[in-house]
C-alpha cells in the first residue's frame, strides 16, 4: 500500500483519537456540578437584543423575560394583572389613571426603579414614534409623577388606560436617556447585552446564528426563580429540534413544526402542548380600489352570494386536519380565541356550513352558470368566467398546502383557481399593488381586539386592508366599541361586530392554527400556560413560567446524547492498529512492489 | 508570455472580475420581489409613515444609482453596512460566521480532498481491481446523492436512533476550556461526515480518470520499457502529471470554503456563512447578503487566481501559451 494511503489513515486516527480525547472530556465535564439550566430549542434567532427594535424571531419573547410592564397580562385570561404597579385607579370619566408601584423597585444594574422611569418610557415611544408601541397610547396622554411610586395618565378625552395593559415595556431612563431623540436608526442600533432590565431574567449573551443565554436578575422584585439560566439553542431543522429534544438535549422545544406532531406526540417523556391560537389563516377578497392599483378584481366577488357559496365550499375540517394535523380548529372570526373575553364562537345556528350542494345550488340561483359546459361558471354580468388568481404565502405554516385545497374545493362549485405560492416579500407586493383576486395569508393580533378590527375598517383601504373590503356599518361599529370604557359593554360590541363581518364575508377564516410547544416532563414541573391551561408555555404575554418551574429531583443537568468516551477510545485504538497493521505489511511487500 | 507579465496580466482580470461581481451582487438583489421595510408592516404594526421614516433612514429611498455609490465607496473602505433585520454590523455578523465555516467546510474540504485523491490514485492505477471497481461505484454514487438527505439519514440514524451525536448546534456558550472543545467536536462530527462523504466523489472520480489518462501517455510507456520499476513510475511519471486536474479542482474548491455550506448547515443548524445567507435571502436584507456574496465571490476569485498562477508554474506549456 502507498505512502499516500498510510498517511491518510494516520490521519484519519488522529481525527478519531481527537475526538475520542473529546468524548473522555465530555464525559468528564458533565459529571460536574452545574446551575440549574433550563434548555430551549427554538427555530427562530433572534434578530435584535433592542427593545425598541423587537420584529420577528424570538425577540418578543427574550424582551418579555428581561422587561416589566406597567401592568402585565395574567396567566389566566389574559386581563391585566399587577406587574410594577399593584394596580392602577381611574377617575369617573376615564381621563386619569393613577397607578402605584411597588416600593423598593431596583433595575438589574441595582439603581432604584421609580415611577419617573414608567412616564420616561412611556415618553420615549410617543416622542421618539416607536412604530411597535406606540399605538397604545392615543390621545396624547401626559405622563406625571407626584413621586417615586406613583404615576399619574391624563389625556383630554377617556382613555382604556391600563384596563388592557400597553404592552409596551419600562425601561431605565439612567441607560436611555441619552438617545432620546435621536434617530431611530440609531435608537435600534443600540446593543443591549446585558440589558439593564427588572424583569427575573436579564440577556448575557447571544451569538447570532447559535443562541442566546439569560442570567438570574439578582434584584428582580419577584420571587426568586428556581432556575439560574435559560439557554435557547436555535435549530434551522425542525427535525433535528424535534430529535434534540427526544435525545434530551434540550428540555423544551418551541415552534414544532405540525407535520412533526406525531413523532413527539408518543415520544417518552415528552408532552406536547397545543397552544390555543393567536394567529388565523385568512383568505382575503379584493375588492379593489387600491391607491395607484390598475388591477380589476374578479367582480362577482362584489356580490355576497358568491362570497357565501365559496365560504360553503371550503371544508375548513380538511384544512384542520390534511394541513395542520388536527393541530388546528376550524375558523370563524377575526378576533382569535387566544382574547377568549373577546371572540366570538359563531352559534352553530348562524355558521355558514360546509355543503357544497349548496354552494353549488346559491351560484346557479344568482345566475353564475357554465354556460359553455368547460366546468367553470360564467358572471351573467359580464360573460367572464369566474376564474380567481389567489396568492398564498409560502412563509406562512399551512398556507399553500390549504390553498391546494381550496383550488379542489372550488373546482367542484365551478369556479377555477390559479394559486400562487410567493413569499412573504412577494405577498406584500401583491398586497400593495391589489393585483390579486384573493389571498392566503395570515392576521394576528394584541390581547385587545382593537387592532384586529381596525385593520377591517375602510379608512385602511391601502394600508392594512387586505383587499380594501369598505362596510359603514362595520365602521360604526368600530368606532363605537374604541371609545366605550365599560368592558362588558363593550365586549357586545365588539362580538356584533365579529357576527357582522363574519356574515358579510369580506374572506373567509380559515383556521386557528395551534403553536405546539413541547417540553420534557422527566426535567422540570411547574409548566404553567398563559392564558389558562392552554396557552404558551414558554414567555409569550409574560414571564411567569421561569417563575414556576422547578426542577425535578434527580434530574440529570446535562444532555444525554453522546457515544460513550470507552467506545471512541476502543475505536482510536482499533484504526490506530489497522495502520500499524498495513504499515508492517507494507514494509514487507514493499520489495514485491518495486 | 513572461512570468511578470502572466501574473500582471491575471491579477487585473481577477480585479476586474471582482468589480463585475460587485456591481452584479448590488442589482441582482434589488430585482427580486418585495420591500424589506415594507416586509416588517405586520409585525411590526408599521404605518405607511413608519415605513417612509425607516427607508430613509436606511438609504433606501436614494435612486438606485446613488445607493450603487454608496455601496462602491462604503465597499471599498471596508464598511459593508448594517443588517437591516438586525442591525448589526455586517463586518461583525460575517466575523461570527467566519470561524465555524472555515472549521466545517475547510476541514471537510481538505479530508475529502485528500481522501478523494488517494482513492483516485489508488483505483486509477489498479483499474478494473477490486478496489477500483467498489470505489468508483462508492465514489458515483456519493457524488450523486443529495447532501441534505444524506446529512438528514446520518443525523436519524446517529443522533436519533444511536443517540451517539447532538442533533445539531454549536458548541454551547457556557462552556470553557476542554469541555468547550469536546462539546465543539461533539457538533462538528456528524456535519463534517456529511461533508467529506458528500464532496470525496469528485475528487476521487477526477484523479482516478486523470490517472487512466496519464497511465497512457508515450512517457509512461518508455519508462516502463526502461524497466523503471512500477512505484518510481507512479510517483515520478503518472501521479505529478495526473495530479494537475485535481490540483485546479483543489484550489477552487477551497475558493468555495467561505461560501459555506448552505444545505449542510441547515441541516445540522450550523452557524456558518452558507446559514447566514440563506436567512438574509429570506429576509432581502441586502447588506448582509451582499456582504456574504462578496466574501464568497472574493474568495473564489482568488482561489482562482492561485490555481491560474500556480497551474501556470506547476505546468510551463500554460505560461507559455
Amino acid at each position: 500500500m502507498g505512502m499516500a494511503i498510510r498517511r491518510s489513515l494516520a490521519a484519519v486516527a488522529s481525527i478519531l483519537m481527537a475526538v475520542g480525547l473529546a468524548g473522555t472530556a465530555r464525559a468528564q465535564s458533565t459529571t460536574a456540578s452545574a446551575p440549574v439550566t433550563l434548555r430551549v430549542g427554538v427555530t427562530a434567532d433572534l434578530d435584535t437584543d433592542n427593545v425598541w427594535a423587537l420584529s420577528g424571531g424570538s425577540d418578543w419573547t427574550v424582551a418579555t423575560s428581561e422587561y416589566d410592564m406597567l401592568m402585565k397580562f395574567s396567566s389566566e385570561d389574559l386581563t391585566a394583572a399587577p406587574s410594577l404597579a399593584t394596580g392602577c385607579d381611574h377617575n369617573d370619566d376615564y381621563t386619569r389613571w393613577t397607578c402605584t408601584l411597588r416600593d423598593g423597585l431596583r433595575w438589574s444594574d441595582g439603581q432604584p426603579l421609580t415611577s419617573e422611569d414608567v412616564a420616561f418610557s412611556y415618553r420615549f415611544v410617543i416622542d421618539n414614534k416607536i412604530p411597535q408601541y406606540k399605538s397604545y397610547f392615543p390621545n396624547d396622554p401626559v405622563f406625571t409623577t407626584p413621586n417615586a411610586t406613583t404615576l399619574v395618565w391624563s389625556t383630554k378625552e377617556p382613555t382604556f388606560g391600563t384596563s388592557t395593559p400597553p404592552w409596551a415595556y419600562i425601561v431605565p431612563e439612567h441607560v436611555w436617556a441619552p438617545y432620546d431623540g435621536k434617530e431611530l436608526k440609531e435608537i435600534r442600533a443600540v446593543g443591549q447585552t446585558p440589558a439593564v432590565a427588572s424583569g427575573p431574567f436579564i440577556l448575557t449573551s447571544w451569538t447570532p446564528g447559535q443562541g442566546w443565554v439569560m442570567e438570574r436578575n439578582q434584584y428582580y422584585w419577584g420571587p426568586t426563580p428556581a432556575l439560574d439560566r435559560i439557554e435557547y439553542h436555535v435549530y434551522t431543522n425542525p427535525e433535528a429540534m424535534v430529535t434534540a429534544l427526544k435525545n434530551g438535549e434540550i428540555d423544551a422545544a418551541d415552534g414544532l413544526e405540525p407535520a412533526l406532531i406525531n413523532s413527539v406526540t408518543n415520544a417518552p417523556n415528552v408532552a406536547v402542548q397545543k397552544v390555543v391560537s393567536d394567529w388565523w389563516l385568512n383568505l382575503a377578497f379584493n375588492f379593489g380600489g387600491q391607491p395607484g392599483s390598475d388591477y380589476t378584481p374578479m367582480p362577482a366577488l362584489h356580490d355576497l352570494d358568491v362570497r357565501t357559496a365559496i365560504e360553503m365550499a371550503i371544508d375548513k375540517n380538511a384544512i384542520v386536519n390534511k394541513v395542520y394535523q388536527g393541530a388546528a380548529n376550524t375558523g370563524d372570526t377575526i378576533v382569535r380565541p387566544a382574547s377568549a373575553f373577546w371572540h366570538l364562537d359563531i352559534p352553530a345556528d348562524q355558521e355558514f356550513p360546509y355543503d357544497p350542494t349548496a354552494a353549488q345550488q346559491l351560484l346557479d340561483e344568482a345566475g353564475y352558470r357554465d354556460t359553455n359546459n368547460d366546468g367553470i361558471r360564467e358572471d351573467p354580468n359580464t360573460g367572464q368566467p369566474l376564474t380567481m388568481t389567489i396568492p398564498a404565502s409560502s412563509d406562512t405554516t399551512g398556507a399553500v398546502q390549504s390553498g391546494e385545497l381550496i383550488v379542489g374545493f372550488l373546482k367542484k362549485i365551478g369556479i377555477s383557481v390559479d394559486l400562487k405560492p410567493a413569499t412573504d416579500a412577494k405577498m406584500n407586493d401583491y398586497w400593495g399593488h391589489g393585483n390579486f383576486d384573493a389571498y392566503i395569508w395570515y392576521w394576528s393580533g394584541d390581547p385587545d381586539p382593537n387592532y384586529q378590527l381596525f385593520v377591517f375598517t375602510s379608512e385602511q383601504c391601502g394600508y392594512y386592508s387586505d383587499g380594501c373590503w369598505q362596510d359603514k356599518h362595520f365602521d360604526d361599529l368600530y368606532e363605537q366599541q374604541r371609545t366605550m370604557m365599560d368592558q362588558t359593554a363593550r365586549q357586545q360590541v365588539v362580538q356584533e361586530a365579529q357576527l357582522y363581518q363574519y356574515e358579510q364575508v369580506p374572506g373567509v377564516v380559515l383556521a386557528y392554527p395551534n403553536w405546539l410547544e413541547a417540553y420534557r416532563t422527566d426535567r422540570f414541573t411547574g409548566w404553567i400556560g398563559a392564558p389558562g391551561p392552554n396557552g404558551y408555555l414558554l414567555p409569550t404575554y409574560n414571564y411567569d413560567p421561569w417563575i414556576s418551574l422547578k426542577p425535578m429531583t434527580g434530574a440529570s443537568s446535562s444532555a444525554s446524547s453522546g457515544l460513550p468516551a470507552w467506545i471512541w477510545l476502543v475505536a482510536a485504538a482499533a484504526v490506530a492498529g489497522i495502520v500499524v497493521i498495513v504499515v508492517m505489511r507494507s514494509r514487507r511487500t514493499g520489495v514485491d512492489e518495486a | 508570455m513572461g512570468s511578470r507579465r502572466y501574473l500582471l496580466s491575471k491579477t487585473l482580470q481577477a480585479v476586474v472580475t471582482l468589480w463585475f461581481v460587485l456591481t452584479f451582487n448590488f442589482f441582482l438583489f434589488r430585482i427580486l420581489p418585495g420591500d424589506p421595510v415594507a416586509l416588517l408592516a405586520r409585525s411590526e404594526k408599521l404605518t405607511p409613515d413608519d415605513i417612509a421614516r425607516l427607508q430613509h433612514d436606511l438609504g433606501l429611498d436614494l435612486p438606485m444609482v446613488e445607493q450603487y455609490g454608496v455601496y462602491l465607496r462604503e465597499t471599498l473602505t471596508g464598511n459593508l453596512g448594517e443588517s437591516l433585520t438586525t442591525g448589526i454590523p455586517v463586518t461583525d455578523l460575517i466575523k461570527t460566521r467566519l470561524w465555524p465555516t472555515v472549521l466545517l467546510v475547510g476541514l471537510g474540504t481538505i479530508l475529502s480532498a485528500w481522501l478523494g485523491v488517494v482513492i483516485g490514485i489508488r483505483g486509477g492505477w489498479r483499474r478494473g481491481s477490486r478496489f477500483d471497481t467498489t470505489s468508483q461505484y462508492g465514489s458515483l454514487v456519493l457524488y450523486a446523492m443529495p447532501e441534505g438527505w444524506l446529512g438528514m439519514l446520518l443525523l436519524l440514524l446517529f443522533s436519533g436512533m444511536l443517540h451517539w451525536f447532538p442533533a445539531g448546534g454549536y458548541a454551547s456558550s457556557t462552556l470553557t476550556g476542554t469541555a468547550r472543545i469536546a462539546d465543539l467536536l461533539d457538533h462538528l462530527f456528524l456535519p463534517l461526515l456529511t461533508l467529506t462523504l458528500g464532496y470525496i466523489g469528485s475528487f476521487s472520480i477526477v484523479m482516478r480518470s486523470s490517472m487512466i489518462d496519464t497511465i497512457a501517455e508515450d512517457y509512461v510507456q518508455t519508462a516502463r520499457a526502461k524497466g523503471v520499476p512500477d512505484r518510481l513510475i507512479r510517483q515520478r511519471h503518472v501521479v505529478p502529471n495526473a495530479f494537475l486536474p485535481a490540483f485546479t479542482l483543489i484550489i477552487l474548491s477551497f475558493g468555495f470554503v467561505l461560501g459555506g455550506a448552505i444545505v449542510i448547515e441547515s441541516v445540522y443548524s450550523w452557524p456558518g456563512l452558507g446559514l447566514l445567507t440563506y436567512q438574509a435571502i429570506n429576509t432581502l436584507d441586502y447588506p448582509v447578503i451582499q456582504g456574504v456574496f462578496l466574501i464568497a465571490s472574493a474568495a473564489v476569485i482568488v482561489a482562482n487566481l492561485v490555481a491560474d498562477v500556480t497551474y501556470g508554474y506547476l505546468d510551463p506549456r500554460i505560461r507559455q501559451a
